[in-house]
Order: C-alpha cells, then sequence, then structure tokens
C-alpha cells in the first residue's frame, strides 16, 4: 500500500525534483536490467505494474478489518403479498410522472385490498411523497400502510423517510406534545382504527384548539364521516372563523341525512320542476331570489365569494343550492332515476345544471349520479364551458370507471374537444389501474 | 402507414429520466389543441401550448425518426417531440386526411429531397484493394506518431508532476484528445476526455490519475512493441486504441457460440451525443460471459432486442483478444412454434435468478482476466451478497468479506428496498473504483433493473 502512496507522491511533485521509488511487487523480481533513461518513463512503468498488481489484487475486505460494514438487521416479513407486476409496472409509470395526481387512488385501492407496493419501487414512493406531502399529509398514511413491513424497515435507513415510522409509533405523548405535522398524523391513525374515539378526542380538544380545528375537520373529512358527526359540526357553523364554518357546511352538505341537507333541499324544491308541454317533458328552472342569513350560515357563498365568472348572481345562487341538496331529493321530487332526469332537456341551463349536480355527486359520493354526469358529458349533453371542463376534469378522477362510458360515439374522433378527450384517457387509465390491482 | 409505436419506444427516445417525465406530463390532450398524422407519409404534427405566446410547432418525421420542434430547448429530442409521440402512440392523434399544415409540410418535403440524393452508407464498400492497402498503411503511419506524442505527453506529465493538474482546465485534456483524433485514434481519445473529471472526484484523485497515465503509457509501449506480443493481446491493444473491426467481418470471420444466453445485466452511457448500452450475458451451458455493445446517435432509439431476465438461444461470434468479451449476435433461435422462421426473438422472459457466485470467485475471476488483459476495467459480477450502508455502501458476501459499490451508483436505494437485510443475487459491473450494482432479482425470481 505505502510503495503505491510512493509513486503517487513522486508523481505529484514531478520526477523533475523528486526520486523515483522502486516498489517491490510481491511475486515479481526487481529488474535492475530493463531500466530505460527518462525517470519519467521509468515512474509510469512502474505505476504500470503495480496498478494492474493492485487491481488484481483486490482482497475482501474481511471482517473485523475496520473498513466491514455492519450487517443491517433484516426486514420482518409481511404478510401481505405485493400487488400484481402489471400494477407494479403502473405505479412506476406514475412516479415517473404520468398522471401522478392519481396515486393516492391507487395505494388506497391497493391498502383496501390488502397489497404492498413492489419494495423496489418503495425509495421513489417515500421520496415523492415526502416532497408533495405538506400539502397532501394524507398521503403519508397511505404510503407507509401501502408500504408495509419493508417501508418501515427502509425509513430506519434513511432520515428522509422518517414520517412513515412516526406514524406507527407514536403514542399518546405524540398528541399532547407533538407539532401540528404529527398531532394530525396520529389523529388521522386513531380515526381510520376506531372512529368514535377520534370524533371524541376532537370534542374534548375543540374549545383550546384554536388554529388547530381546520385541521381537525380536514382528518373527519377523510375518513369515516357519518351522521354521528353531525352535533359536532352543526355546531361548527355558528364558530367566528369563516374557514371552520366553510368546513364543517362542506361536510355536512356530504351527509345526505343531515338536517343541513334537508334544509338545502326544502331551499332547492322550488327551483326546479319538470313540465310536460305538448314537445314532451322540459326542466323548468328558478334560481333562488336571494341569500339570506340561514343559506350563509349553511355555507352558500354570495357571488362575490368567487365562483365561475359567467355566471350572474341568482344563477350562482342556483348552483350553490344544487351543490348542496342531497341528491335523492331530485329522483324523488321526480320520480325518475339520475339518468332519466339528466335525459330532460333543459336547454340553456344544462352547463349550470352539470355543474351543481356534479359537485353535489362528488361531495355526497353517489356512483350513480357520477356515472350518469360522465355519460351526459361524453354524449356531449351540456355545452362546453369553461367551468364544465374543469368540472368534468374532475369528475373523471372520481366516478367509478368501470360504470362509466368510456369512449364517445357524439362524432368523428378528429373533432372531439380536449376536456372530453382528456376525460375518456383519465377514466381508461384509471378501468386499467383498478383492474390490475384486482390480479 | 408506418406501424404505431409503443410507449416504451417512445420513452427510450429520451436523452434523459427528467425529459422522460416532463413529456409524460405534457402528454395530455389539454397542451395540444392542435395534432394530426399523415397516413401514408408517416409523420405527425402538432402544436402545444407553451409559456410562450405563439404555440410551439413539432413535427416528426417517423421513418428516421427525426424531429423538429420551434421550442428553445437544446435537449434533443425535446419534451414536445416525445410528448407527441406519446400521444401518437396512445392513439390520441387523429389521422389527418387533409396533410400536414404549411410549416410541417415544408420541412417534410425538405428531409424527403435530401434523403433521395444522399447515397446510402451500405454502398460503401472499398472498390480498390490497393488503395485501401495503402490507406491502413497511412492509418499505421499516424497512429504510431500520434502514440509517441502521447507517451511524451505522459512523460512531461509526470516529469513536471500531477499537482498542477487540478487547476488545469478541460482544455488541458481535449487538446491532446484532439491530436489523438487526428492520429486516428479514436479510443485513446474517449479515454483522454475522460480524464479531465478525474482531479475533482475527490480524495484519491492523484491515485486515479496515475493509475490512467500509466495504463495509457503501457498501451503506447505495447503498439510499439506490437510484433513480440501473442495475436489476442495484439488484438486487444488495437481495439483499445480504436482500430475498430467491421462487425460483418467479425461475424464472417469468428467461430459461433451456441448456448441459451441469460442476459444479465444493461447499463447504458452517454458521451458526445451518442449513447452506448452494454448489454452482458451469460451462457448457461459454457458459463461464458459476452458484453454486446449497440450505439444510437442521440435522439435515436437503442437495441432493445434483448430484455434483461431475458434468455435467448443464440450463435455468439466474440471479438478477437486477450480476454474475448466483446461479441455480437450471429443468429437467434428463440422462435419456439418454429413456423415462422423469421428473425422475431420470442425469447421466454422471465429465466430465474442466475446462480449467484461469491465475492471471493468475482475477484478471482478478474484477477485471472486481468493478467491477460491489463487494461480489462469492467468485469461482469455476479453474486450472492446483502446489501450494508456504511460508512459508505457496499455488499457483503456470506463469508462476511465485503466490497465497496462504485461512488458513482448513488445510495442505491432500490438494491436495498428489494434486499430488506436479507441475501439477494445481484449482478453489475466489477470495477477498479468498486461495483455498479445493475440488476438484482426479487423474492418471486423476477429480474429488477436498478
Amino acid at each position: 500500500m505505502s510503495e503505491w502512496q510512493d509513486l503517487v507522491t513522486a508523481s505529484l511533485i514531478g520526477t523533475e525534483r523528486a526520486e523515483v521509488p522502486a516498489p517491490a511487487v510481491p511475486g515479481l523480481p526487481v529488474r535492475a536490467d530493463a531500466v530505460p533513461g527518462d525517470p519519467a518513463a521509468l515512474l509510469l512503468d512502474r505505476a504500470a505494474l503495480l496498478t494492474v498488481a493492485r487491481r488484481g489484487g483486490t482482497l475482501i475486505r474481511p471482517a473485523g478489518s475496520g473498513f466491514e460494514a455492519e450487517p443491517l438487521p433484516a426486514a420482518e416479513p409481511d404478510p401481505a403479498p405485493a400487488v400484481s407486476p402489471a400494477a407494479g409496472g403502473r405505479l412506476d409509470r406514475m412516479l415517473g410522472g404520468e398522471h401522478p395526481d392519481l396515486l393516492a387512488e391507487w395505494l388506497t385501492a391497493a391498502v383496501a385490498r390488502s397489497r404492498r407496493v413492489p419494495p423496489r419501487l418503495l425509495p421513489a414512493l417515500l421520496d415523492r411523497v415526502r416532497r408533495v406531502s405538506p400539502s397532501d399529509p394524507d398521503l403519508r398514511r397511505l404510503s407507509a400502510e401501502a408500504g408495509g413491513a419493508r417501508a418501515r424497515w427502509l425509513a430506519r435507513l434513511n432520515p428522509d423517510w422518517t414520517f412513515v415510522t412516526a406514524l406507527t409509533e407514536s403514542g399518546d405523548d405524540t398528541w399532547r406534545l407533538g407539532g401540528k405535522s404529527q398531532r394530525r398524523g396520529y389523529l388521522a391513525a386513531l380515526r381510520a382504527r376506531d372512529p368514535a374515539a377520534a370524533r371524541e378526542l376532537i370534542t374534548q380538544s375543540w374549545a383550546a384548539a384554536g388554529p388547530e380545528r381546520v385541521m381537525f375537520l380536514s382528518v373527519l373529512a377523510n375518513q369515516g364521516l357519518s351522521l354521528a358527526d353531525e352535533p359536532l359540526l352543526e355546531a361548527a357553523l355558528d364558530e367566528r372563523d369563516a374557514e371552520v364554518r366553510g368546513w364543517a357546511a362542506h361536510l355536512l352538505a356530504r351527509l345526505p341525512g343531515s338536517a343541513l341537507g334537508q334544509r338545502m333541499a326544502r331551499r332547492a324544491a322550488g327551483c326546479l320542476r319538470i313540465d310536460r308541454g305538448v314537445h314532451g317533458a322540459r326542466l323548468i328552472v328558478t334560481p333562488p331570489a336571494g341569500c339570506d342569513a340561514a343559506m350563509r350560515r349553511d355555507g352558500v357563498t354570495s357571488r362575490r365569494a368567487g365562483g365561475p365568472a359567467e355566471m350572474d348572481g341568482r344563477t350562482h345562487l342556483l348552483h350553490e343550492v344544487l351543490a348542496r341538496t342531497p341528491l335523492r331529493t331530485w329522483t324523488g321530487q321526480f320520480g325518475r332515476t339520475a339518468e332519466q332526469i339528466l335525459a330532460v332537456p333543459s336547454d340553456a341551463w344544462a352547463p349550470v345544471l352539470f355543474t351543481g349536480w356534479s359537485r353535489a355527486a362528488m361531495a355526497q359520493r353517489d356512483q350513480d349520479w357520477m356515472t350518469a354526469l360522465v355519460d351526459w358529458a361524453l354524449a356531449g349533453g351540456p355545452t362546453g364551458t369553461l367551468f364544465g371542463a374543469e368540472t368534468l376534469r374532475q369528475l373523471a378522477r372520481r366516478a367509478d370507471p368501470a360504470r362509466c362510458a368510456r369512449e364517445t360515439t357524439a362524432r368523428p374522433a378528429a373533432e372531439i374537444p380536449l376536456p372530453i378527450r382528456d376525460a375518456i384517457s383519465v377514466l381508461r387509465f384509471r378501468y386499467d389501474m383498478l383492474k390490475e390491482l384486482e390480479l | 402507414m408506418a406501424e404505431r409505436w409503443d410507449r416504451e419506444r417512445v420513452l427510450a427516445l429520451a436523452p434523459d429520466a427528467p425529459s422522460q417525465r416532463t413529456a409524460l406530463s405534457l402528454a395530455s390532450g389539454r397542451a395540444w389543441p392542435a395534432t394530426g398524422a399523415a397516413a401514408g407519409a408517416d409523420a405527425v404534427w402538432g402544436e402545444c401550448r407553451g409559456s410562450a405566446a405563439a404555440p410551439y410547432r413539432t413535427v416528426v418525421d417517423l421513418s428516421g425518426p427525426a424531429y423538429r420542434c420551434s421550442c428553445p430547448s437544446r435537449k434533443f429530442p425535446c419534451k414536445h417531440v416525445l410528448a407527441l409521440l406519446l400521444l401518437w402512440s396512445e392513439g390520441s392523434v387523429p389521422d389527418d386526411a387533409a396533410g400536414p399544415p404549411d410549416w410541417a409540410g415544408s420541412w417534410l418535403v425538405a428531409r424527403a429531397e435530401r434523403a433521395s440524393r444522399t447515397p446510402s452508407a451500405e454502398q460503401a464498400e472499398p472498390k480498390d484493394p490497393r488503395a485501401a492497402a495503402r490507406r491502413a498503411e497511412q492509418r499505421e503511419t499516424r497512429v504510431a506518431s500520434g502514440l509517441a506524442e502521447l507517451d511524451r505527453w505522459l512523460g512531461d506529465q509526470v516529469r513536471q508532476g500531477l499537482a498542477a493538474s487540478q487547476q488545469a482546465g478541460y482544455a488541458h485534456w481535449d487538446e491532446i484528445a484532439a491530436r489523438m483524433v487526428d492520429a486516428q485514434a479514436p479510443g485513446l481519445a474517449e479515454r483522454l476526455r475522460a480524464l479531465a473529471s478525474v482531479p475533482h472526484s475527490g480524495a484519491g484523485w492523484d491515485g486515479r490519475l496515475l493509475e490512467e497515465y500509466a495504463l495509457l503509457h503501457l498501451l503506447a509501449v505495447a503498439y510499439r512493441r506490437q510484433a513480440e506480443l501473442p495475436p489476442p493481446l495484439r488484438a486487444t491493444v488495437r481495439s483499445r486504441i480504436g482500430f475498430s473491426l467491421r462487425q460483418a467481418d467479425v461475424l464472417a470471420g469468428g467461430q459461433p457460440i451456441r448456448d441459451h444466453w441469460q442476459v444479465l445485466a444493461r447499463r447504458d452511457l452517454e458521451q458526445d451525443r451518442i449513447r452506448t448500452r452494454r448489454t452482458w450475458l451469460r451462457g448457461r451451458k459454457t458459463g461464458r460471459d459476452a458484453l454486446l455493445l449497440s450505439f444510437a446517435a442521440a435522439g435515436q432509439a437503442l437495441d432493445d432486442s434483448l430484455a434483461v431476465g431475458a434468455e435467448t438461444d443464440a450463435d455468439l461470434v466474440f471479438y478477437p483478444g486477450a480476454v474475448p468479451l466483446r461479441a455480437a449476435v450471429l443468429a437467434r433461435h428463440d422462435d419456439s412454434d418454429g413456423a415462422g422462421g423469421g428473425a422475431s426473438g420470442g425469447a421466454p422472459l422471465d429465466a430465474g435468478p442466475p446462480d449467484g457466485g461469491t465475492i471471493a470467485g468475482l475477484l478471482g475471476g478478474y484477477a485471472a482476466a486481468l493478467a491477460a488483459d491489463p487494461w480489462l476495467d469492467s468485469w461482469l459480477a455476479v453474486v450472492e451478497i446483502i446489501p450494508v450502508r456504511g460508512p459508505a455502501p457496499a455488499v457483503r458476501g456470506a463469508d462476511g468479506g465485503s466490497l465497496p459499490l462504485h461512488p458513482g451508483a448513488g445510495d442505491c436505494w432500490p438494491l436495498f428496498a428489494l434486499s430488506g437485510g436479507r441475501p439477494v443475487t445481484l449482478a453489475g459491473e466489477w470495477t477498479p473504483r468498486g461495483l455498479w450494482p445493475l440488476t438484482a432479482w426479487d423474492e418471486a425470481g423476477r429480474a429488477v433493473p436498478l
């Protein structure tokens, strides 16, 4: 070893000023007779000999040599099997940039089927989740669950991935002493395990929680929302913080049996009726006259608070009310299925009805309505507005792709509008994705 | 009409991984208000909304393939080309019977005209054997004087001291590399250009630079005395200098070796806009290792016919050399149904993991090969190991000894994830700086490229 170092030192200084050392290579005699006159060539000759000797003589770093790395503890075996190779291949593509917004759906479906992420993809998955999780904290829990034992093992090796174990190893102290994201993780895990216990914890902590109340409500939104949560949410409608009020109204509108839902249904009932004229049935639309304090308490925003620029004030109110009205109001009132209601001509109102009902269907997770709405849009029903395109984009990511049409027969391929083309490609992607996860 | 490419083929054109990612995110109809494909002319075009006010105009001649895009990107092909091809591959680009718009059409026509003027390279057979012999002689003279100059240069470096090289810029090596190009010794030029990064490669750079200079010096001496060398070693020396053999001549002249070759590992490298794919095979019966090289200019797809983890029944012919590793495929015999008899490879995928060797066996084999070819600096490793973390990532054999992983290979997290602290079969390239991991086999026996 030191013989090589001597040669390197001499070469750094240069043979103009340094002697050329004569290294001994084990097994080779020093050939004094073959010394050329040029010391530089001599040094290069000897360096070549020693280079090859050293490369050929690389030794295993033996146990106890100081170089030896500590063996790692083996990961505990995971009883859950990995997903099918096809599903793994698709996850690989998603991590590579294809439809990354569907990652949560892939992970949710894998967790629901008790299948695991293939180990080779875990590093890329955990890196991605770490990058995006400040805006999407639920991904942390999903990736930890879908990653299973192997993800926990990896997380102990790389400090970047500690969130995986932080979720599973946290005790009551985390709730009392932890930071906001740890407390959120604790609450989300508890909500997944025992929804009632999480609700109880929120109720107890509500008064002292201050700005964390929004976080509490977002945890409720993600898992296990039920009518048992209604008293808590109804009380929150009278909070001072507008964001808390907004969340509470949003969640109550998702619960079709809630009192808020019934209030909305009463406001909405007069707005739509079916008129059987001589030319066939028509939907006659009468938007609400105005927005009162009770409507505002229930989350209806006035015109100024945003919403599509192309709607006037009363149209906007109709849209807000429709989005919060239980969808069975309509099937009950008209005695028709979602599909049949959408088939009734509604003329210029179609785009507003489309976005309003779509928001309601997505909030209430009503697959019958989502399916009917997607089919309506793919068949070219509600004519295109910018807002309608965005609504279709969201519908295509939430509707059950196995039930929706995944192509359009409305017109020749070259003329299909972009939002419809996009929706079809997303629905097909999700259809294949979910099918592969069944394998 | 051109057969529609699949997405893998399109993604294989990407110059790097970030380009793949951005292309995938751009490959949605929303970014492309207008696209079209010409059924007859084998072309695709489209306008992509970008950050600029005017849309980017992208056109692809599928027969080349050749690309053109109005965006300012210096990547080639750019993300717009890749995204457009992805859309086309999934069937989202409508056929346009009206033909391409003018901006695309004029370029396509100009290309077609150029193509009809250029005679095909295949016809460049030597016409006059005497002239060919004269050219070969001239080249020998040039290479000989180039190597003499290189040896003087190497002597100068060592005489003045390597310490100065840390301050030297890339030009220092580019200059001597360019002279080797003039001397028609491209193999040396490539090696010299690669040296520019060594002084900034961290602790031990001085030793690594001296190693490379010494081996180049050895090559210069070996060329000078090539008449004294046994023929295989002479072939090795000449190929390392850059005398390349035509693959057709190798296939025609060599002894084919038929075996079931397991495709164990693959590594893609890029230098000077040329991409090189190194595919490592191991014969089941013969136990021989073979290295297949394929090349592609930036923007062209690399040969994808041998997938890692597959096995192929094929005749290989080895290039001559002291340690014959490089080979070319003469014929494949994988057509299991026997009816087609065509060239399509129907190799069974997932041949299962190879027999993993020990670390001692790997080092013993490399040492023996090095005795025959002292310049050999990458060697197929197939070992049964457990990856370990640290001080630096390494692999540990069943006997408790360990080898470092190549520092350039990074953290190697997928290898760790796959192993979970348990032994795995790993294939890779063993180099003087460490093991470069390329393929591992998972619990189900499937090959996983790392």
